[in-house]
């Protein structure tokens, strides 16, 4: 068995035993909602059903319902594409990354982060298919064999290259997040009574794992090999995403740094996103404390800073590269970011994403949970204006003066953009009521190194 | 008695007639089975069709049913039953006509497709008048104006040609034999038989008087005239034969006398050669004009009698001739000698012209001429010009006459008095007093709705006509549809009076073959459009003691007070003859760039110490305060626009708007500006302008004034440089790369494309182009281009596919904003681009038209995932409406900003209810080029339909496709020359040789998208 330092911290507290774990992760499940739950459910159903009926008259009227024009034809749908794209990375990056790095702290938050990753970009996808001036017409992006002669897609626009980038990703992400989920579910069935209608819907899902050896040797191998397949996609949707704009001839857009910085952007949300959900559902499911405990929380405080960093001196660096450059257009581009009619958005993303991180350099800051909640959303509002600056400042004064414009957003640009929100969250609380919501099948597997009863009983024999 | 007769089909019937008729009555000959079929139950129970089954077929017949009564609506086209022989489906037949709605005169094309006519165009083999005005241009749509009357009407009701025609010819009869007054008021007519039938008329009916009334009024150049010369009347200018042009506030390039003198200004501004006349503006407001002169000079219009005066002046000087006796203001700026000693030097080759309505002015500018020797050169009074023959005074007369009860019947035609007259009350209350008021208005305009009687006129493209619009040349206007309602051209209802059988047309005819054409043929004048006859050249000397005018004009200048109103007319509305035409509405003002509006122009300075402000909306929209301007009792609250170059202590207001029950596009927009036009002065002192509460939302298609000093984007020089090193302002860009310092075209990713077809090009001379705007309504009906309404061009969401943008120099540049001036580090450059965003107080003007570029290195095409533009082998960026899925993608990545999205359905949509929102509207679109649906790029397509056309045309008659067969909408109605379209593969074309030019550059070329549009360098004479 693995052989844990004495002197880490356990991953597991207050002493669990493996039918406690059982129990505890069983019980949002097999229990009944209780009063915050359903409180949480009405909101979100209510704002995902009145985002619905946007969209609807949306497709209906035109995109004319949104505040876009001539110049501005991008504003609020990319924005919220990229910002629900790059929320998911933190769930891959998660799963996958720190099960290749061999990261046992990973194990109780992976399960969630994944439900997010999908639920985001299930959101994500939304928007560049509503976006069009022709929804019905969305499959024309696909390169299906038609009747048109040699019609085809076009394998030059990054447009294309995100159908591909996103459908990957999702498809990639879901069969991973699933197959963690068989053995889980498999105890889920084995606990129902027999008979009952949770039993076999369980039993359906489960596909009939019995926990044989084989079945726990494939198990290991599969999860094995998907890691290895997303850990790519971690560096490569964003990548993608970020070329929409950086091979772009728009001024603020063209930049060679922006796959990099795109990435670390996305990781840094996405933690944040994270540090939000974990600690809503800690506070809703007090059962779950002692799986995810103060040291996943700075742990993943540091992953944030340090992203947060990154994503700062990839700002400094636009800025500079814009000076050095001596292209006009690139530096009235960025001047106008910093001072234009959009600086308020410019110092909210600034504030928000390079200066706020750094409180938790203060180990005090980054392990109080409240504070660490007031970052997290913090993060996402200045995440979602880095978009919005890229996008919208980039494009409302560009190269000829006279196009130049501005935009601000009619009712149905926040509406939708509310409703993602509430349809992420609908998704995401009826998750929590029907999936284990921690891996219990991997995080028993820490128990005996990590759990804190172990450690002190280890501790006790030397 | 006759013998019943037998009919038979067969001989069995005539001989055994018993059978047949046995079988006759049976339908069956044999008897059919049904027993065997439905007697046999057992074989009725064993068939499978069970009560399932025909629920089944029933649910499918219902559901199949339901599907059926769901298909899109059937419109049925009728085919032709006899095709006319001179309409072929899908071909367009071309028409030479002539268009005069009373104020503006054009040679022109009519194109129709299947009997409507759908586009104009000059008709460019006449000698005269083949520029068109964008309100011409899109004189096309009032044809199609759904507020058209569709039958005369008596008191409001509708009623019949006959009883109506009877009723009045029976009231005129009445009047004849008591010898009342019949007035008839016209606009300016021009049409020679229109004139020679009013003599016989008049000759008929001996009580019968014809006043003639423009409504903007050009009077005092006539009485000027009358005064120097002993006649009456408008001359002819030549702007192309004058090297200096000096003009008091004359907006000769859009609404002064004559379209033509655009062309005549920009033939005379031949950059390439040298050969460039130099113009001076002094006026108040910023006009066209004034925005396309090599020094404008902003002035308060009661100073312009003085400025003339010392120009006269210092002319008299140096020709040895007595000055006037006027203690001139000692402040006679250097600029005012500078222009007099230009025109002395062009002495025989200038040209001074005035707006202004005050007859001393007249004189002296016809003094200035005079000792200029411009008469006789550039300034014909022999050949005289018809285009503006109003007569103030005799409308004067007529209303007081109104009002005393001595007219007892009034008839109208292209006259809107109740709109037009700053005094309308007065005439309202004259036209109560007479007997009979009969208007000859298409329309129940404001005049019309007010009388007894109206006699719809036809469109004038459904009529005939003649016109005289100069001395020396005769067009004839011909129908080139049947007319759409019940109206008759007011000529044939005069004749029918008169009791002639003959129509209109035998009497021009006639008139034509008696009086004008001499011995030429009369259908190849009717093909042609137009015929010439030489004009004899008559003597007149110049007659007139100015001393008097020049105290005048003193005593004018002295006298003015406060603030100064002067009025000016907007390049698409004018006087809103054609205000509820939705393309001209939605046309942008080329100066200000606002759609859909008139609003008072206001200086900066005056609008800075009144507290007015232009502020801009979070949605780049623009709100502007509200003034009160009050005048002698004329009131009106009108939104303030800020214009750069405005004199300080003056405001200008458009013309042709704020109309009522004109039409859906024309109702409600804007403010009436006439009832301010008081004793026909175009300006008015002392007037009051006053900041009240309120804000107006502005719609304009350009919200950046400057061109933040990015001066590649128009590239200027003077003429002087330009004569010096023609590459003066246009080096050829270069970057540093590792093999060293390359011209861009050697940098490049790309491959070229491969040209060995045609190449289409399309260049545009900013020297040349005066940003009149006719290329974008000639656009917008070519390419069915769609109406978006205020609302939406405030949210830029304009469609037009070309646009012409407007820069302002600013007072801060990149050239004197140097760290030594303070402007240093991050801070420096902020306070910079700041400062330039400010237009300068005196700005210079430079316009761009801008279209789709056509790149051959398209940033749009990589970019769109579904391959919906792509480049074709003839240089030009195709759209596949079909395939776009609406990505806007390639919107973003478009460094001009020129492709327009369908943001909603602007076709058949009660919300944008315009032209293609009705039956009748829709006629004008283009059978050539579809309509967009909603979500769905569009953008130029440089008439690509057009191109397919001239090869095809030049294809079926076996030859290469000459120069010149295929134009692009714009380039065609462009009249200064300005666009010039061809095959760049042709070495020989024109396009070819200014492409090679000195002057050629590509706008952005720095971004590498490598242009198939080319734009030449301005260059300005100072």
């Amino acid at each position: 068995m693995h052989y844990e330092s004495p002197i880490r911290e356990p991953l597991v507290l207050n002493d669990k035993t493996y039918s406690q774990i059982t129990e505890d992760i069983a019980a949002p499940i097999e229990g009944r909602a209780n009063k915050h739950w359903w409180t949480l459910f009405i909101i979100s159903l209510a704002t995902f059903l009145w985002g619905m009926g946007c969209i609807a008259y949306t497709v209906g009227e035109g995109i004319g319902v949104w505040g876009l024009n001539k110049t501005v034809n991008w504003a609020w749908d990319i924005t919220n594409f990229v910002w629900w794209v790059g929320i998911g990375h933190a769930g891959t990056l998660i799963s996958a990354v720190l099960l290749l790095f061999r990261q046992k702290w990973r194990m109780s938050i992976n399960r969630s982060a994944e439900a997010m990753t999908i639920f985001a970009v299930v959101q994500a996808g939304l928007f560049p298919i509503i976006h069009m001036g022709r929804p019905w017409l969305a499959y024309y992006v696909l390169p299906l064999p038609n009747q048109f002669g040699s019609l085809w897609v076009n394998f030059n626009s990054p447009l294309l290259w995100d159908v591909f980038a996103i459908s990957t990703y999702l498809s990639v992400s879901l069969v991973f997040w699933y197959m963690g989920l068989i053995p889980d579910f498999a105890m889920i069935r084995d606990r129902a009574k027999t008979g009952k209608a949770t039993q076999k819907i369980y039993q359906i899902l489960s596909f009939g794992w019995s926990g044989k050896a084989k079945h726990w040797q494939r198990f290991e191998l599969i999860s094995l090999v998907l890691a290895g397949l997303a850990t790519p996609l971690v560096l490569s949707v964003h990548t993608i995403v970020s070329m929409d704009f950086a091979t772009s001839v728009i001024p603020g857009w063209h930049t060679t740094i922006f796959p990099p910085y795109f990435v670390a952007g996305a990781i840094f949300s996405g933690f944040a996103m994270v540090q939000t959900l974990l600690l809503v559902m800690r506070k809703v499911i007090p059962g779950l404390q002692s799986y995810i405990t103060i040291q996943h929380i700075e742990l993943m405080n540091i992953v944030i800073m340090v992203t947060g960093s990154i994503v700062g001196v990839a700002y400094i660096t636009e800025l500079f590269i814009a000076y050095y450059s001596g292209v006009e257009y690139e530096q009235y581009a960025f001047l106008n970011r910093a001072t234009g009619p959009y600086a308020w958005a410019y110092w909210c993303m600034m504030s928000c994403n390079v200066f706020s991180p750094q409180f938790m350099w203060f180990k005090k800051l980054r392990t109080s949970i409240a504070f660490t909640f007031i970052i997290s959303i913090i993060v996402n509002i200045g995440m979602w204006f880095e978009r919005f600056v890229i996008i919208v400042t980039s494009l409302h004064r560009d190269y000829l003066p006279s196009s130049w414009s501005m935009f601000s957003p009619s009712f149905v640009d926040v509406s939708i953009f509310i409703g993602t929100i509430g349809f992420f969250f609908v998704l995401f609380l009826l998750y929590s009521r029907t999936f284990p919501v921690i891996a219990q099948a991997e995080l028993k597997s820490i128990v005996k190194s990590s759990g804190s009863q172990y450690k002190k009983d280890r501790k006790d024999e030397h | 008695m006759a013998k019943e007769k037998i009919y038979f089909q067969s001989m069995h019937e005539l001989e055994n007639n018993s059978i047949l008729k046995e079988h006759a009555e049976k339908e069956f000959v044999n008897e059919v089975s049904t027993n065997e079929f439905l007697g046999n139950e057992e074989n009725l129970e064993g068939n499978s069709t069970s009560r399932r089954d025909f629920l089944k077929f029933l649910g499918f017949s219902t559901a199949a049913a339901t599907i059926a009564a769901c298909e899109t609506p059937v419109q049925h086209a009728i085919p032709y039953v006899v095709k006319p022989e001179e309409v072929i489906p899908g071909i367009a037949n071309w028409y030479a006509s002539a268009y005069f709605d009373g104020h503006e005169y054009a040679s022109v094309l009519v194109k129709t497709r299947e009997g409507r006519p759908i586009n104009i165009k000059g008709n460019t083999d006449a000698p005269y008048g083949s520029g068109l005005s964008p309100r011409i241009q899109g004189s096309v749509l009032s044809l199609y104006d759904s507020k058209r009357l569709t039958a005369p009407m008596k008191d409001g009701a509708a009623t019949d040609w006959n009883s109506a025609m009877a009723d009045v010819k029976t009231k005129l009869d009445q009047f004849a034999g008591s010898n009342e007054k019949v007035v008839f008021m016209t606009s300016t007519l021009i049409s020679p038989s229109s004139k020679v039938l009013i003599e016989e008329f008049k000759a008929k009916y001996s009580n019968f008087e014809h006043v003639t009334y423009d409504a903007v009024s050009h009077s005092a150049m006539l009485e000027a005239n009358a005064l120097s010369f002993g006649k009456r009347v408008m001359p002819t200018y030549r702007f192309d034969k004058a090297d200096v042009i000096v003009s008091l506030a004359a907006d000769f390039l859009q609404d002064w006398t004559e379209l033509d003198h655009r062309k005549q200004f920009a033939k005379g501004r031949n950059a390439d050669t040298g050969m460039m006349s130099r113009h001076y503006q002094f006026e108040s407001n910023m006009s066209l004009t004034g925005s396309n002169a090599d020094f404008r000079h902003p002035v308060k219009a009661s100073q312009q009698g003085m400025i003339a005066v010392a120009i006269y002046n210092a002319i008299a000087k140096k020709a040895g001739q007595p000055t006037l006796t006027v203690n001139l203001d000692s402040k006679l700026n250097a600029q005012i000698e500078k222009a007099a000693n230009d025109l002395w030097k062009a002495k025989g080759k200038s040209l001074v012209v005035a707006g202004s309505s005050n007859v001393a002015l007249q004189l002296v500018v016809n003094g200035i001429n005079e000792l200029l020797s411009n008469y006789g050169s550039t300034i014909s009074i022999s050949t005289a010009s018809h285009l503006k023959q109003g007569d103030d005074a005799a409308v004067n007369a007529l209303i007081k006459d109104m009002k005393g009860g001595k007219v007892a019947a009034i008839m109208m035609h292209q006259v809107n008095p109740m709109y037009t007259l700053a005094n309308s009350a007065d005439f309202a209350a004259g036209l109560k007093k007479v007997k009979l008021s009969v208007s000859f208005s298409g329309k129940a305009d404001e005049t019309a709705s007010e009388c007894q009687y109206i006699l719809p006129n036809n469109h004038f493209f459904e009529s005939w006509n003649d016109a005289m619009p100069i001395d020396g040349f005769y067009s004839l206007a011909q129908p080139t549809i049947a007319p759409l309602f019940d109206t008759k051209q007011w000529q044939d209802v005069f004749l029918a009076w008169m009791g002639s059988e003959m129509d209109f047309y035998s009497y021009i005819k006639n008139n034509w073959k008696a009086n004008v054409l001499g011995l030429a043929s009369w259908s190849s004048a009717l093909h042609d459009g137009f015929f010439s006859s030489a004009v004899e050249a008559t003597e007149m000397t110049f007659n007139a003691d100015l001393n008097k005018y020049a105290q005048e004009l003193k005593k004018e200048a002295s006298s003015a007070k406060g603030t100064e109103l002067t009025f000016y007319t907007k390049s698409g509305i004018g006087i809103g003859t054609h205000a509820n035409n939705p393309w001209l509405q939605e046309l942008p003002d080329p100066i200000s760039r606002t759609t859909w509006d008139n609003y008072l122009t206001m200086s900066v300075a005056d609008a800075k110490a009144n507290g007015f402000a232009n502020p801009m909306q979070s949605n780049g929209g623009v709100n502007g305060n509200l003034a009160k301007l009050s005048l002698n009792g004329a009131e009106v609250i009108v939104p303030v626009l800020i214009q750069p170059g405005q004199k300080a202590g003056t405001v200008g207001l458009a013309f042709g708007y704020g109309r009522m029950n004109e039409g859906k596009a024309a109702d409600n927009v804007g403010v009436n500006a006439f009832p301010f036009y008081q004793n026909f002065s175009n300006t008015q002192y002392n007037v009051s302008v006053e900041l009240v509460d309120g804000e107006h939302e502005f719609a304009m298609t350009q919200v950046a004034s400057t061109m933040m000093g990015r001066d590649k984007i128009v590239r200027e020089s003077t003429l002087e440089e330009f004569i010096a090193n023609p590459k003066v302002s246009n080096a050829p860009m270069t970057l540093a790369t590792h093999k060293g310092i390359q011209p861009l075209s050697k940098v490049t990713l790309w491959e070229n494309h491969e040209r060995d077809v045609h190449f289409w090009n399309l260049s545009i001379d900013l020297t040349k182009c005066t940003g009149c705007s006719a290329c974008v309504v000639a656009c917008h009906a070519e390419n069915n281009v769609p109406v978006v309404g205020k609302e939406e061009v405030r949210k830029s969401r304009d469609m037009h596919w070309l646009r012409i943008d407007r820069y302002y120099s600013s007072d801060t540049t990149k050239e004197n904003a140097t760290a030594d001036a303070g402007y240093e580090g991050v801070g420096g450059a902020m306070d910079m681009f700041l400062e330039m965003e400010i237009p300068s107080e005196t700005p210079e003007v430079v316009f761009q038209p801008v279209m789709c570029q056509h790149c051959n290195n398209a940033p749009c095409e990589t970019v769109c995932p579904v391959a919906a533009t792509s480049h074709s082998m003839e240089g030009l960026n195709h759209m596949a409406y079909n395939r776009c899925i609406g990505t806007r993608y390639c919107a973003n990545n478009c460094p001009y900003k020129v492709r327009r999205f369908n943001w909603f359905q602007y076709s058949d949509n009660n919300k944008f209810d315009f032209n293609m929102n009705d039956d009748l509207g829709k006629m004008v679109l283009n059978p050539d080029v579809v309509v967009r649906s909603r979500g769905v790029m569009e953008k130029c397509t440089m008439c690509v339909h057009m191109l397919q056309r001239a090869k095809l045309d030049a294809k079926k008659e076996g030859r290469q496709l000459k120069d010149g067969d295929a134009l692009t909408a714009c380039a065609a109605a462009c009249d200064t020359g300005a666009m010039v379209f061809g095959d760049a593969l042709d070495k020989d074309s024109n396009l070819s040789k200014v492409k090679e030019g000195p002057r050629s550059y590509f706008l952005l070329e720095e971004v590498g998208t490598n242009p198939s549009v080319v734009y030449q360098t301005k260059v300005r004479n100072k």
